[in-house]
Formats: C-alpha cells, structure tokens, sequence
C-alpha cells in the first residue's frame, strides 16, 4: 500500500503551481466565473494561449501526436490544481474530441484536423442530447443521410453548449435507421458556418449559456464522418472515458468551500467570531472529511486508468460523490452566511465572493449533467459488483 | 502511489481467510460470545504458531519485524473474518509494545502467545490523558500503580497489563501482571459480548516502565488507532460483500432483488462508502506506519472509517431484512464491532474539533 505522489508526480504538481502561480490572479478567476460557459474573456484567452505555449494542450496525447503522453495520475494533479485556483479548464476540443480523432480517425483524418486543434484555430461544441434523448443518449433521432459524396444532416440538439463559439460541432447523428437503435449512430463533424446550421440560445439557472442546435438540411463532405460508420454511440462513450478524470475532480469544491472558510475566519456575528460557533465549526468539519474522501475517489479513477483498465465504476463514485457534495456545501454555505447568503456575485458586499447561491443554483447540474448518478449508480452496480442486469 | 496491496500481503490475506473459513464458524461465535472455549485457544495457538502474533515484533525479540501495514493487512482481515477480539487484541498489544518499547523484555512471550498484553487506557470520568487520575508513584522503593480504568478490553484474559497513568511530569505507561498483588478486575457484560473489565490497581507493582513519556504515549495512541481503522475496514468489507450476494440470491415479487434499482443505488451508495473510507483509512495507516502523518488526516480518517461503518451496518441490515437479524447470521457481529469500535477508536466530536480547529483556529 503506498498513497504517496512519486518524485516525479510532485515535481509535476509544483511544477502546475508555479504556472498558476505566474498566470492565474483574482481578476482571472472572477473573468472565468463571470463568464461562466458564455465564451471566453481576454483574460481567459491569454492564460488558455500560455497553457498550448507551454505545449499543455497535448498533456493528456501520445507523444507520437506531440502530446506529452502524461500518466492519468499527473493529468489529475493539473485537473486538480487547475480547478482549484479557479482558472479556466483546457477546452474539451483538446481533452475529448481530439483524443477520440486520435484513436479512430483515418490517417486522412488526422492529418485534416489535429493540426488545426492543436493550434486553436478549431473548436468544438459536443452535440450529442437532443430533446427525447438525455440519459437514453442511442434514441437519438438525428439523422443523416448519403445523398453522393454529401451527408444531409437534420434534426436538433440540445444543451449544445458553446455552440454560439464553436467552429464545428462533434455531433452524433443516426446512420443506420434500420439497425439496432445502439448500432445506427455514427461521429460527424459539422462546420458551425455551414448553411442550415442555426443555433438557439438556452438560458439556465445559475445565469450561464447553452443552445439548441437546429440542422436543416445541412450538408457536409462524406469524410466528415470519423471512424466507422454505426459506432458512434461507442465512439461517444470513449470520449466521455477522457473526461472521466475532470468530471470527478474536487477541485472546484475545494476552491469554494476554501472560499467559504476564509470567510467564517473573518466574520463575527452577534459580537462573537463565527468561527467559534459549534454548529459552523461542526458543519465545515464534516465537510472537509468529505472533501478529503471525495479526493481519495478520484486519486482511485486515475490510479486504475495507468494501470489500463476503464475504471467504470469507480469514476462513477467520484462522479457522484463530487456531485452529491458540490450540493451539501453550497446549501450549508448559505445557510452559515445567512441572509447575505443570497447575494449575487457582483454585490460589493456578498461573502465569499458570492460562490455560496453560485454554486448552490449550479450543483443539481453536476448531478443529471454528465450521465445521471441514477445511471451512474446502475453502473456501479453492474461494474463494481457484478449486480445482475436482466 | 498503489492504494492497492502487495502481492506479499495478498498472501497473507489469503491465508489469513482461509484460516477464517475453516475455524470461524457462525457455531463457534455463538460460543465465543458467552466465554473462551478451547476452541478459541485453539486458534489462539494456531495463529500464534503461524507467527501472526508476533507478525509486527521485532526479529530480536522473537517475531517477524514486518512493518506496521502488514500487521494492519493481519488485523483487517481477522476482523472480516470475525476472529474473536481477544485474539486481534493480543495482535494489538504485541504489536503495540514492538512500536513502543522494542526491547521490552516481555515481548517474546507476547509473540508466542504465551502472555497476552491488555491496554488500559480509558477511565470512566476521563477521555483525555491529561485527565487521567491513575498514577505511578515510587513507594517504598518500588514503582506501583494506583487508580481505576475502565472497560479494558482482555483485562481479564491477559497476563499482562499497560497501564496509562501519569506522573508529575506527564502520561506514564507501566507494565503490570494482572494476576498480581493490587490488581482486582471485574468483567463487564457488554453488548457486543467482548471481554472488557473495570479494573483497580492498588500499589500494583510495575515489573517494567516503558520509556519515553508523551511521544511514547502519543505513538500508542496511532498504532492503536491504525488498527482501528483496520479492523474497521475489514468489518465493512464483509458486510458489503454478504449483502452484495444476499442481493442476488433472495428472491421476492419473482425476481432478484437485485433487479430493484432501489436496491442497486443502496449498494452502490454502499459501495461509494467503503471506498473512500477505505482509502482514508490505508492513507493514515500507511503514514504512520512511516512516521509521516500530515494535519488532519488521522481525524478525517477514523471520523469517516467510523461512521461509515456503522451506516454500512444499517444499510446492510436494511437489505438483509430479516434474515440479517438472526443471531446467527454475521451481519450483527458485525454492526456490534462497528459500534463498539467507533466508541473506542473513532468517536466523532473530537476528531471534528481537531478538524475544525485546523481550519478555523
């Protein structure tokens, strides 16, 4: 048994935090926080530049691709340390599409669109919901069509974000309409400037972007389509196993709840410091133990991706652990802040910065978003345990 | 980093289980709840014969010298498999003893089984050494213990004593024979059917002082609580293991419960549980085993490890329904150590002050 980081993985980590420490201050994170999903602000922008400069943007590809060819392990201190000073995450062009491209994509294909994200002149928006398929992603119903050397696209996405952005959609579209509804789906890229492309802005709670997707007839080159044709509800699922490691990070939490200790230090309420009081000492106490628990499951998910296998069921612990915890801070946050707990972010006078209500309206996401922790119980389930399915 | 073990202490697990499946019968548990019975000595000899008992003493007194994770890797698995707790107790104060005072003269028979060591720590008014009120003073030439402590696991079983008192500089430990003059124990009835007594010592003779005062005393306290935490593991590791195929055998409605995704997401919260405690748990052992402890790692650990376990322990005895309620079955051996450990070991209150003192103080 050994839970200690290597020489080698420390010096990884000391060397992200000087990087942070040189790029990443407080008007970086509030540009990133003010933003949310809505684009990227200069600041953004600049500290993503630095991030491909330093040649990061490959940290998770084989060398053979120019990457870094780092270990999950190292991937998960970056994550960590990236989320945890609140700077924007390395786009998921780079993180999962590209590395799906990598591993199914023709030679033709490579040579066509690495080059072009590696350099950040293409970016991705993932359009794989639609409005009758969220969790039961193969019941997807658009299609596309060989009409000569041409796909015709047509159907609708949902919850496209950063479409508005994009240059190109990584889109999931049905094929095969007489097989299995599993074995119809294939990967298509579609150029957002194609004509009959238009996009819908979707406004959710926590005050952030995202879009539906509407494609009429839009046509696009048949090498578009990448990999094999009717696999691409596999291909999807290999893309989400990229982000397996930033999906259960604790990162973010982390940094809020930081947030929320700095401030209970300095706040004194009925003439006495509210560190003193039992009930807050109480609470953020069990809220580090879970943070501290919730770090050792993604530490866990990364560990069993360098030893090969798809740690299927343990990334949905880390998934829902996160989730379920980003809840109980965020509701003990503002119940601790009190009444000022419900200030918005850009009042002067909200206490720890506003991330309390913030993090409070975003947290159900975390929970349905990226695969249902219904779904990811099921997993753990069949996975983890060898539950029976029929 | 391999939150895994080695295959050395595979090894061991596997023989150590199957120990367990031969001599650790639901029959024989039942037994062991009223009183030892030969068959409990017997496998008292049979594990000291494997040199287990000895595993965490040093070479030179006679046992195996492995480290403190190996012994722990021993302690889990006795506790999954419901070794009887005065046998992972005399795998505690063997151990405890090789960490503390390496050259004690008593440790030999400790790894032989022939003399088994019982901690007395705990006092009925007093959670706290600097509470203590037993102490070691010199009376007429001669080193005794005077006072009472409370709920001494094996007090009665054991040949030996280390007895946590103070002096007027700090926490003392002394070593004393409990079948000697000044010594008066009375046997509890607890509900989890261990061998706990209250215990007076009256001018009890010391037949050896270990030195070292509060570091000693302080490093006691980890290797006792990484212990802890192994035992703990161990125990939610089999209860999360029979309710996983209790699941999958019983049938009701005409189908496997198992079917049930209201049952499935139980398991799977159970499971999300025993993973993260299990890592916290081997983070802090693994670190004291190395000396190399950081903040409040310990506390989270063992304030985690111990609630976990008894919520695992509901969760299961949920699942099982009935049939976990029986005496016989092993789920509520289980649930009784979960309790009783936490009581001990993983007391939540003060781990969460230590843990909110680091953050806010």
């Amino acid at each position: 048994m050994d839970y200690e980081l290597s020489p080698r993985e420390q010096a990884w980590r000391e060397e992200v935090r000087e990087f942070i420490g040189e790029h990443v201050d407080e008007a970086l994170a509030d540009e990133t926080r003010q933003r949310g999903n809505e684009g990227r602000g200069p600041r953004a922008q600049l500290f993503l530049d630095a991030l491909r400069d330093r040649g990061w943007w490959g940290l998770a590809w084989p060398e053979e691709y120019g990457g870094l060819g780092k270990t999950a392990l190292e991937q998960w201190i970056f994550i960590d340390e990236i989320e945890s000073a609140g700077a924007p995450m390395l786009p998921l062009t780079v993180t999962s599409v590209a590395p799906t491209i990598m591993r199914i994509g023709s030679q033709e294909q490579k040579r066509d669109w690495l080059p072009k994200i590696q350099a950040g002149e293409i970016e991705f928006a993932l359009g794989y919901s639609e409005a009758e398929a969220g969790t039961d992603l193969a019941s997807l119903k658009t299609r596309a069509e060989l009409d000569g050397d041409e796909w015709v696209v047509n159907g609708a996405k949902m919850w496209n974000t950063m479409a508005h952005h994009a240059t190109h959609n990584w889109l999931a579209v049905r094929t095969e309409p007489d097989a299995r509804k599993h074995k119809g789906i294939s990967m298509m890229i579609v150029p957002m400037d194609a004509p009959g492309v238009s996009v819908q802005p979707i406004w959710v709670w926590p005050g952030l972007r995202t879009n539906a997707l509407f494609l009429d007839n839009v046509r696009v080159p048949r090498s578009y389509l990448i990999g094999e044709r009717g696999m691409g509800f596999y291909y999807a699922a290999m893309a989400l196993n990229f982000e397996r490691l930033s999906i259960g990070s604790i990162g973010m939490a982390r940094r809020h709840f930081r947030a929320l200790v700095d401030e209970v230090r300095r706040r004194v309420v009925d003439g006495r410091p509210l560190r003193e009081d039992p009930w807050v000492r109480e609470r953020l106490a069990r809220l580090q133990i879970e943070i501290d628990a919730a770090g050792m499951l993604g530490l866990e998910t990364a560990w069993a991706l360098d030893q090969g296998r798809v740690p299927a069921a343990e990334s949905s612990m880390a998934k829902i652990y996160v989730s379920e915890l980003s809840q109980r801070i965020a509701d003990v946050g503002c119940e601790i802040l009190g009444l000022n707990g419900q200030l918005h972010a850009d009042e002067a006078r909200a206490l720890a910065g506003g991330r309390m209500q913030w993090l409070y309206r975003l947290s159900p996401m975390l929970a349905f978003g990226g695969g249902t922790n219904e779904v990811q119980r099921d997993i753990i389930g069949f996975m983890g345990f060898g539950l029976p399915r029929k | 980093m391999r939150p895994v073990p080695t295959p050395q202490q595979e090894e061991l697990r596997a023989a150590v289980r199957d120990l367990c499946s031969r001599e650790v019968t639901v029959e024989r548990l039942l037994v062991w709840e009223g009183a030892s019975d030969a068959s409990e000595l017997a496998l008292l000899e049979s594990i000291a014969a494997l040199g287990w008992l000895g595993l965490g003493v040093p070479v030179a007194a006679g046992g195996s010298g492995a480290c403190l994770s190996d012994v722990a890797i021993l302690v889990s698995e006795c506790a999954r498999g419901l070794v009887p707790r005065s046998i992972i107790g005399a795998v505690r104060g063997a151990t405890a003893l090789g960490v503390i005072a390496p050259k004690s003269s008593v440790l030999a028979s400790l790894a032989t089984g022939d003399n088994r060591l019982a901690m007395a720590v705990d006092e009925e008014e007093a959670r706290v050494a600097s509470s203590f009120s037993t102490t070691v003073e010199v009376e007429g030439g001669v080193p005794r213990v005077r006072g009472a402590k409370a709920y001494v696991p094996d007090a009665a079983l054991s040949e030996l004593h280390l007895v946590v008192a103070r002096d007027g500089q700090g926490p003392v430990l002394a070593l004393t024979e409990a079948g000697g003059p000044g010594v008066t124990i009375r046997e509890l009835r607890t509900f989890g059917g261990d061998r706990q007594a209250h215990v007076r010592y009256d001018g009890a003779p010391v037949v050896e002082r270990i030195e070292g005062g509060p570091a000693a005393f302080g490093r006691l306290q980890e290797v006792r609580q990484a212990l802890a935490l192994a035992e703990m593991v161990g125990g939610m590791d089999a209860v999360l293991d029979a309710t996983v195929a209790y699941v999958q055998e019983r049938e009701q409605f005409g189908q496997k419960i198992a079917l049930f995704q209201a049952v499935r997401h139980q398991i799977a919260d159970m499971g999300i549980r025993v993973t993260a405690a299990r890592h916290l748990a081997w983070q802090a052992i693994t670190r004291i085993d190395r000396r190399a402890l950081c903040g409040h790692e310990l506390a989270s650990a063992l304030a985690y490890t111990g609630r976990a376990f008894r919520d695992v322990c509901v969760t299961g005895h949920h699942l099982h329904g009935g049939a976990g309620f029986v005496v016989e079955n092993r789920l509520r051996f289980h649930s009784e150590r979960a309790q009783s450990l936490a009581i001990r070991y993983a007391c939540e209150a003060p781990a969460l002050e230590e843990i909110a003192g680091a953050l806010l103080d």
